[in-house]
């Protein structure tokens, strides 16, 4: 199993424990990364796609057109990369006239974008390619009675028509990969909501955070697990913000699934960077000395 | 919509919007409401309403919709009005559409314009930091490869 991995810039640059993470994690369950030079930005859904939507399929599909000359899928492990390379890819394969607009633009640059690959979360490898069994044979200390409250994130699963991962409004994949780590799933009424980043105004995230962070306390879990860098960072520095601007304490720890995976499978909490996040992990730490 | 008989309705902001990429989808709206129910920047303010954002851009409410302070930024983009939508309407990608209108107009909010040209200067959305160089060291990782932004500038702005 070898793909090709596209950490996108928040991983790289703000959270490369994730990164660690996701490496070593993979590795150990038989997948081989196979890194290319020559990617950008994927870039961003958000902020990117405000300024121009014809130079956000543009740029997405010469990072598509780098992975497709070396003849693998793209494994992702940001859900805003997720986001832009899966759209990208899919509209340009149902849309000849859009492609060849866009290949006339890539050509500047001597690149086609060709279709020929697919985009895939580091979920749905585990999930489809590498299957539970075998991920479950790595894990050598479960993380059992480890109560994780479960944060889908929007961009894994929506919009569905593009992403095609889950059911959007019943989803399973993580609490499933959780199981496997031997942690609990805790499912509460906030599972699906977003974290607001994209969000501009000020007071509609502070409002969805609190409530999702206060919602996670009365469930009594023992952290929240997701698989977003964007919500990570909502979350956990992003918490400790509106801790400061409401005069509050919630202290929810956060953390990234791979983490999990990774502290399961006996890594060093160092390799996985639980000892870098803002809320505090004790909990965790603990379990993984144990 | 109170005072909507004051404004003034002008259909060829229809045409305006069917020039942004995935703008033509605001035809497809009945006004159904389906998209409001389940949305988060909705649920959590008074003002946020995507059906609304589709009926001003049906009637050609420009000057609410293309500014920089527009209701239309506080969209979450999480996609659940585009799961909803019973017509295809995609709500989040007619915003989208909108917002590039905004940023043609140069009525785009600073983050937006800050972050998007930093992908065209840098190829990234965030600056390399020596900090992250030395992280990513510790952590055995590979080091950061140079972003081949003289690639990005040839692309971008043709067609």
């Amino acid at each position: 199993m070898k793909y090709i991995p596209f950490f996108g810039c928040m991983m790289t640059i703000k959270y490369p424990w994730f990164e660690s993470a996701v490496r070593r994690t993979l590795a150990n369950v038989g997948v081989e990364l196979v890194d290319i030079d020559g990617f950008t930005c994927c870039p961003d859904p958000i902020y990117f796609q405000a300024r121009d939507k014809m130079e956000w399929y543009t740029i997405a599909a010469r990072n598509l057109s780098l992975a497709e000359q070396a003849g693998l899928d793209i494994v992702t492990t940001c859900s805003g990369c997720t986001a832009t390379l899966s759209e990208v890819n899919l509209v340009l394969k149902e849309d000849a006239d859009l492609r060849a607009n866009i290949n006339k633009r890539l050509a500047e640059v001597g690149r086609e974008y060709r279709g020929t690959i697919n985009v895939r979360h580091a979920v749905t490898v585990l999930r489809d390619d590498v299957g539970l069994d075998k991920v479950r044979e790595t894990v050598k200390h479960p993380l059992n009675g480890l109560k994780v409250a479960v944060h889908y994130g929007c961009h894994l699963l929506k919009p569905s028509r593009v992403m095609r991962v889950d059911d959007p409004d019943r989803p399973v994949i993580l609490d499933n990969l959780l199981r496997v780590v031997g942690a609990e799933p805790i499912r509460h009424e906030m599972t699906l909501l977003c974290c607001g980043r994209a969000c501009m105004s000020d007071s509609i995230p502070d409002d969805m955070v609190t409530d999702i962070l206060e919602t996670i306390k009365r469930h009594d879990a023992d952290c929240m697990g997701l698989i977003c860098p964007t919500c990570f960072d909502k979350f956990d520095t992003g918490q400790v913000l509106l801790e400061r601007k409401l005069q509050k304490s919630f202290q929810v720890p956060i953390v990234y699934f791979f983490q999990l995976l990774g502290i399961a499978q006996g890594l060093d909490p160092k390799d996985v960077g639980l000892h870098r996040h803002k809320v505090k992990v004790d909990r965790i730490l603990d379990m993984a000395m144990a | 919509m109170e005072t909507q008989a004051k404004r003034k309705i002008d259909f060829s902001f229809r045409d305006k919007l069917d020039s942004a990429v995935e703008g033509f989808r605001h035809n497809y709206c009945y006004q159904c409401g389906a998209c409001v129910a389940d949305c988060p920047a909705g649920n959590y303010s008074e003002s946020f309403n995507p059906r609304l954002i589709l009926l001003k851009a049906l009637l050609g409410f420009e000057d609410e919709l293309i500014s920089a302070d527009s209701e239309i930024w506080n969209c979450t983009n999480c996609y659940t009005c585009s799961e909803r939508c019973p017509q295809d309407v995609r709500p989040v990608d007619v915003i989208i559409a909108l917002k590039n209108l905004c940023v043609r107009a140069g009525k785009a909010p600073e983050l937006v314009v800050n972050v998007s040209d930093s992908v065209l200067q840098s190829g990234i959305t965030t600056r390399v930091t020596s900090l992250a160089e030395k992280r990513r060291q510790e952590l055995g990782l590979p080091p950061i490869k140079a972003y081949p932004v003289d690639e990005l500038i040839k692309i971008v702005g043709k067609g």
